[in-house]
């Protein structure tokens, strides 16, 4: 972790009536840093939180937010729940697949955007909805997706 | 009968997300009368006077779900679900995003009617953007002294903390959610012996739903007999319904209980289906529960009728399906769900759902054999009342109630012969 974040990691061990809460807030921490949960930061974790990397490891498997490979730029993730299903979800997740040419859970070669359907995100009165880099859009069309990816692609080419 | 707000009543107020046009709008007036005025007994009896049911999803009474705390001078913590994730359901996440007050001042009311000094808001990792827009109604409520060391200069301390899951419907189940706040793997614990005697850090916990912790603000405001006077005598006060699938205005309705059939939800408030197309059956309180047919639409909206109906007010989640959708389809779809949330604990539920989800795809790809309806029903009953926790029966609630009310559908996806050239030989 960089220094900011260890320094918040070392105040969440006091956050809490009970130093053991502090875990799930301190795996945030290294997701958001990192991108997913390196196996480097594991054992940082558990030393901070005075337990073995390998208890760090049975909770941060349990809860699908915590990624173990580095996830895209962009974390596209597509609500399949039922409401979004009949809203057109599964036309979403293949417009997707196809331009970025990856398969579900995927990333593109470019590391640019990671696309994953997941589970109701309780957003069923806008279906279908997704999520991009934990954000709620509502409504989604493919039109809104295209240009999502062209403007993506274009800020990393200027960028270069 | 339209809409009846009450927690929704200033929701569309611009600027309402915002502790000063919350003020503006009689915001915090309860907490200041509560504390300065009231005993927390005294809260807590107009909160059982109301006959407030939990809005979670299993209904039971909040104040005689408070009244379990035991009266043995150990810590006490309130936990609000904030863990939304019962398909269908958006009801919590807008009070979240848009009336955030709301629920503070609901969470630091039933906080100081329990003695909690330390209240937790467990939300779901999605959630975000609404965890920071908790934190800063939390820090605009502290500054103004509704919160903190010394709650408007009387010396108590109540302490609100918010708290973001990482991605798993079972810790939507109230012991779940206590062992992923207490930073483990959020299996469900066995009960007895409840959160009230045993929850948080082994000490009495209660766990009151967003909506059931908002409910409790307007409870103050217009007296528990009041409230109480509101929908029926088992179903007291209003509901927030999420209407969502396949209907032309999806969206966050609340009515009366009791007063409005689904029928009038659907049509009247919600639009009806889509133009050109039929309603086939709906599932009226998030996807765990049994669905109903268009013949059974002209149910009042409240616990007991729904439960007499065959089905559950559950959530308050309505997914309503037209006749373009297929049953299979939306049960493997639903039965997917289910197999990815099952914490694994339990043999009827991690395989149970895996079997489900394997026969269900195979149906609805086109390779559907003989036997797999019976073999659905027969999977089914092996894990109805099965289960270590409700995700079991939650699992099989709308499947369970398809095969009945859609037996042809079901059996229309078996093919006809069952080998490589057909029919097999007897």
């Amino acid at each position: 972790m960089n220094a900011e974040n260890l320094q918040k990691a070392k105040e969440l061990l006091h956050r809490f009536p009970q130093k053991s809460s502090a875990l799930i807030p301190m795996l945030h921490l290294v997701e958001e840093e990192f991108g997913c949960i390196p196996e480097a930061e594991v054992a940082v974790v558990a030393d901070l939180m005075g337990t073995t990397p390998a208890y760090v490891e049975s909770v941060l498997s349990f809860y699908t937010l915590f990624h173990r490979q580095p996830t895209g730029k962009y974390l596209v993730q597509v609500c399949r729940g039922l409401s979004c299903q009949v809203n057109g979800a599964d036309d979403l997740s293949r417009f997707l697949y196809e331009e970025l040419g990856v398969t579900r859970g995927g990333t593109t070669d470019d590391g640019l955007f990671t696309v994953e359907e997941v589970e109701c995100i309780a957003l069923c009165k806008d279906a279908p909805a997704v999520q991009i880099n934990m954000e709620f859009y509502p409504n989604v069309t493919k039109e809104q997706l295209r240009a999502f990816i062209d403007k993506a692609a274009k800020e990393v080419k200027s960028g270069a | 009968m339209p809409e009846t707000r009450l927690l929704f009543r200033d929701i569309d107020v611009p600027g309402v997300d915002g502790i000063e046009v919350y003020e503006q709008r009689g915001g915090y007036r309860m907490l200041r009368k509560a504390v300065l005025e009231m005993t927390p007994d005294a809260v807590a009896q107009e909160v059982m006077a109301s006959n407030l049911r939990g809005r979670g999803g299993a209904g039971f009474p909040t104040g005689r779900k408070w009244s379990f705390l035991p009266k043995d001078g150990r810590t006490r913590y309130l936990v609000c679900n904030a863990d939304e994730s019962e398909p269908g359901t958006c009801k919590d996440q807008e009070i979240i995003y848009r009336i955030p007050h709301l629920l503070i001042e609901g969470v630091v009311l039933s906080a100081y009617a329990i003695g909690a000094e330390d209240a937790f808001i467990y939300m779901r990792g999605e959630f975000k953007t609404g965890f920071r827009i908790i934190e800063r109604a939390i820090a605009e409520a502290r500054e103004r002294g509704y919160l903190g060391d010394n709650v408007l200069g009387t010396g108590r301390r109540i302490e609100v903390t918010p708290y973001l899951g990482a991605g798993a419907y079972i810790c939507g189940e109230e012991t779940a959610l206590l062992e992923s706040l207490e930073g483990k793997r959020g299996n469900p614990r066995l009960k007895p012996p409840f959160p009230a005697t045993a929850g948080l850090y082994g000490m009495p916990t209660v766990v009151n739903n967003v909506e059931t912790l908002s409910a409790v603000v307007r409870i103050l405001e217009m007296g528990g007999a009041e409230y109480a006077k509101l929908g029926t005598e088992r179903s007291a006060g209003t509901k927030l319904f999420s209407v969502s699938g396949n209907v032309r205005r999806p969206g966050n309705y609340e009515v009366e209980l009791g007063k409005v059939t689904l029928r009038e939800l659907l049509f009247d408030i919600a639009g009806g289906p889509p133009e050109g197309h039929e309603f086939k059956a709906a599932i009226p309180g998030g996807s765990s529960v049994p669905f109903l047919t268009p013949d059974k639409f002209d149910t009042p909206l409240d616990y007991e009728s729904l439960q007499a109906a065959g089905t559950m007010l559950g959530s308050g989640g309505v997914i309503v399906l037209d006749d373009r959708a297929d049953i299979v389809d939306a049960s493997l779809r639903l039965m997917e769900f289910y197999r990815h949330e099952s914490c694994g604990k339990c043999t009827p539920c991690r395989e149970g759902t895996m079997w489900l989800g394997q026969v269900l795809a195979r149906m609805a790809s086109g390779e559907g054999r003989p036997g797999d309806v019976e073999t659905l029903a027969d999977l089914c009953s092996n894990i109805d009342g099965q289960t270590f926790c409700p995700l079991g029966d939650a699992a099989i609630g709308a499947l369970a109630s398809g095969l009945r009310l859609f037996r042809d559908e079901f059996q229309a996806h078996i093919t006809k012969g069952d080998g490589p050239l057909g029919e097999v030989a007897r």
